[in-house]
């Protein structure tokens, strides 16, 4: 406590002075001597308060805690520095050694990957000449492409709720491997590094839909979005679907199974970025991407998923609608019209069915009160064929063809609009025992009272 | 009006009364707000995890470890389903009849709409029907990509109620095409359909896996199953008028019971006066019991699960074809050559 109290007071003293203890939370370029003061603050030119103060525990605890400052602040040469020297290229190397290879970590490839994606085109002039959408301050409103912090916050080293796996962990190869590997050196960067990267904080496949939920799911943003053609490099509005992707995804299994807490399902990244660095998100009409209909059954088929996708007869099962518009809202869907998608077979099949479900729902609840109870009760639509099929005391060889005309639905609306009664079957001459059609039929009184 | 309703529900034999109750709590534990018994394996639908419908298709090419595969995602509904076709064998299908809150929320609206404005689905044949749908669903469906849960009812009903009990989830899926599609479908064949089982009858692939279970089951004497006595039926057709799914049929003035088709829903069992039709096992002894004075009284019923039909028409007129059969016959050997033919050439 007396030595943190007294590294404030000399930092705030102005003396940077090197801490011995910290080999991993270090200080060189002694930029905490004033952002590390509480409260600093400043007014920014568009009049928005901005806090600069950086809190040691949070930083020291992140996941870059032990990359000095200026590794990636590299602009800032000098105090007092202006805020846009600030910015960050994540594709430098930093001053961080590999382990496996000795050689200064950096985020190129990665980088490199993500610029080649569907989000990496066409950034707003920024601050570094390569990579303008590395680290900005503030997320331009009318930029559609996310900068690397939009989805990574310097997080916490190891997230809360892994904290407890991570050092059960850590203390295994503490103990096992420590016989061997000794040091601090090996601590740090291989087995605390490498088991955060196993167990420690990678993204689990709910908070990868989070991530990207987070823009694609607000429909009014995303109806903003400006796609290019790729082949007329012309700029137009995202379509409706592409618009409701995240809402139609929520309808596919593969959502349902993450929402139930069941880790089977397939994440955003599992489809559209399934392999390298998990940053090559593509358009479906690129070719090579995951999503292209040429890598879909290789996309389907990864390992764990669906291993028959590569195989041929398949090709049904690979194009299968993951992004149905159909499960969506009807009320959003009349916005359709707009796009010509009333084709859809769906629709089709409601226009048949659904004035059919309403008429005899209609029906119903009008005849409870008011319709006649004379005689016996049978249904509207199957009843002769049902007294003819299922009841018929004689096989139907013989009574097929004495049947006759029924009084089907047909005959009874012939009958109500022409005014003539049906002809009457021929049956009652020849067999007076069986031939009786539904609606004269007396239906015994125990059936009655069973319905 | 009130009396009527009363005078109704009292009249309700009373298996069948326990059998609505049955139907009535299950709809209580698995649908809607509550939805207990899916939210113990952290579900609100019977979706996922609970899926009793899915694990079972047949993709072309696919190995045993995508079978596999496909089990451990829906490992609960696995074991469910393999406890309803255990139960199923013993039993009959109890499931069907008293527990499914699928089924069973349809049967219980429509017996309680009229019966004027219906739909009669029991004669139609239903076996050929069933199990022509089945084969489309285990084997065209996957292959042609349509996915299997955009007709099914185990999405639409628990939506539904929980639509009806103001869930948000419920009604964004019933204001879907896709939801519309399949309320529609519910309405046709279930609320307005006779009896409300005629989704179960064509559609369901439970049923109709379940189905042939209980027919294997109803093979064995010491399983039961409802079977008529031949000798007690005096061909009332009371049986064949309330069974709810079509499965009693008279023939040559005697009930026979399609054990495809028989849900044991005990209805049949209930109107019977002449106790021709049971629930029960096979009699062990058909030697008649009491014979006095030359009289037989009551002799030991012969319960009989399956019959054959008699086909007199195969005997005397062998130019007759007997249609459903070949329809059968040809479902069959489509989906078999199918999966043999894609399993086979695709190793």
């Amino acid at each position: 406590m007396r030595a943190i109290l007294l590294h404030i007071a000399l930092l705030l003293l102005g003396f940077a002075l090197p801490v011995p203890a910290a080999e991993r939370h270090s200080d060189p370029d002694g930029c905490f001597s004033c952002h590390g003061l509480p409260d600093l603050q400043y007014v920014d030119e568009n009049g928005v308060l901005r806090v600069a103060t950086i809190l040691k525990k949070d930083y020291y605890g992140s996941l870059h805690g032990s990359v000095p400052c200026k590794d990636c602040h590299r602009k800032i040469e000098q105090y007092p520095h202006k805020p846009e020297e600030g910015y960050v290229d994540c594709s430098q190397s930093c001053h961080v050694n590999e382990p496996s290879k000795g050689k200064a970590f950096t985020h190129k490839d990665v980088v490199e990957e993500f610029k080649k994606s569907a989000h990496g085109s066409g950034h707003a002039p920024g601050a570094t000449k390569d990579f303008h959408g590395g680290n900005r301050l503030k997320e331009e409103k009318d930029e559609q492409n996310p900068s690397c912090r939009r989805c990574h916050s310097n997080t916490p080293y190891i997230v809360a709720a892994n904290v407890a796996k991570f050092k059960e962990e850590f203390h295994h190869t503490d103990v096992e491997c420590g016989n061997c590997h000794q040091g601090e050196t090996w601590r740090n960067q291989f087995s605390g590094h490498i088991l955060r990267r196993l167990s420690g904080s990678h993204f689990s496949k709910t908070e990868i839909n989070a991530l990207c939920k987070d823009c694609h799911a607000d429909q009014a943003l995303m109806e903003k979005v400006k796609l290019e053609d790729p082949k007329t490099q012309e700029k137009k509005p995202a379509d409706y679907r592409w618009v409701h992707a995240s809402d139609s995804y929520a309808k596919t299994l593969h959502a349902r199974l993450l929402d139930a807490g069941a880790m089977e399902g397939a994440s955003c990244l599992d489809c559209h970025a399934t392999g390298g660095n998990r940053h090559k998100i593509e358009r479906d009409e690129q070719v090579g991407a995951s999503t292209h209909l040429d890598q879909l059954p290789r996309t389907c088929g990864q390992a764990g998923c669906h291993g028959y996708a590569n195989k041929p007869f398949n090709e049904g099962f690979v194009n299968t609608d993951m992004h149905n518009v159909d499960w969506l809202r009807f009320d959003r869907l009349l916005l359709l019209l707009r796009e010509k998608r009333l084709d859809s077979t769906w629709f089709k099949a409601l226009a048949v069915l659904g004035p059919l479900a309403v008429l005899l729902l209609l029906g119903s609840l009008l005849w409870t009160p008011f319709g006649k109870r004379k005689g016996a009760i049978a249904a509207l639509l199957g009843a002769e064929r049902f007294q003819r099929v299922i009841i018929g005391s004689k096989p139907n060889k013989s009574g097929k063809k004495q049947q006759g005309p029924g009084q089907g639905l047909l005959t009874r609306i012939k009958s109500a609009l022409g005014g003539e009664k049906p002809s009457q079957p021929a049956a009652p001459k020849n067999n007076p025992a069986q031939a009786s059609p539904a609606p004269a039929d007396p239906i015994p009184a125990k059936e009655e009272s069973q319905s | 009006m009130q009396v009527q309703v009363i005078e109704k529900l009292k009249a309700i034999p009373k298996i069948q009364k326990y059998r609505y109750g049955t139907i009535f709590l299950s709809c209580l534990l698995f649908l809607g707000p509550l939805a207990l018994l899916p939210r113990l394996a952290g579900n609100t639908d019977l979706c996922g995890r609970l899926c009793m419908r899915r694990f079972y298709l047949y993709f072309p090419g696919m190995n045993l470890e995508d079978f596999f595969t496909h089990v451990s995602v829906a490992l609960i509904g696995v074991v469910a389903f393999t406890t309803i076709l255990v139960f199923t064998f013993f039993f009959g299908r109890i499931w069907c009849g008293f527990i499914c809150p699928v089924g069973g929320f349809a049967e219980l609206v429509s017996r309680s709409l009229n019966d004027r404005w219906k739909i009669e689905f029991r004669s139609l044949p239903q076996v050929q029907i069933r199990y022509g749908y089945l084969a489309t669903y285990l084997v065209l469906l996957p292959a042609l990509g349509i996915s299997a849960c955009t007709l099914c009812n185990f999405i639409t009903v628990p939506r539904l109620v929980e639509a009806l009990s103001g869930g948000v989830t419920g009604l964004a899926f019933i204001f879907s095409t896709i939801g519309l599609v399949n309320l529609s479908l519910l309405f046709l064949l279930g609320f307005f359909a006779s009896k409300g089982r005629a989704y179960c009858q064509f559609l369901c692939p439970i049923g109709a896996l379940d189905g042939l279970v209980n027919r294997l089951g109803a093979r064995f004497g010491m399983t039961h199953h409802i079977r008529v006595d031949k000798q007690r039926c005096t061909g009332c057709n009371v049986c064949a008028r309330n069974c709810m799914c079509g499965a009693i049929k008279m023939v040559d003035r005697v009930a026979v019971v399609e054990q495809l088709s028989c849900m044991s829903c005990h209805e049949c069992v209930d109107v019977c006066d002449w106790n021709a039709i049971e629930w029960t096992t096979a009699s062990r002894n058909k030697v008649p019991k009491r014979i006095k004075k030359g009289v037989e009284i009551h002799p030991e019923p012969d319960w009989q699960a399956v019959h054959f039909l008699p086909n007199k028409a195969a005997v005397s007129d062998w130019k007759r074809v007997n249609w459903a059969r070949v329809a059968n016959g040809l479902i069959f050997t489509m989906a078999t050559l199918f999966v043999a033919a894609t399993t086979l050439l695709l190793k």
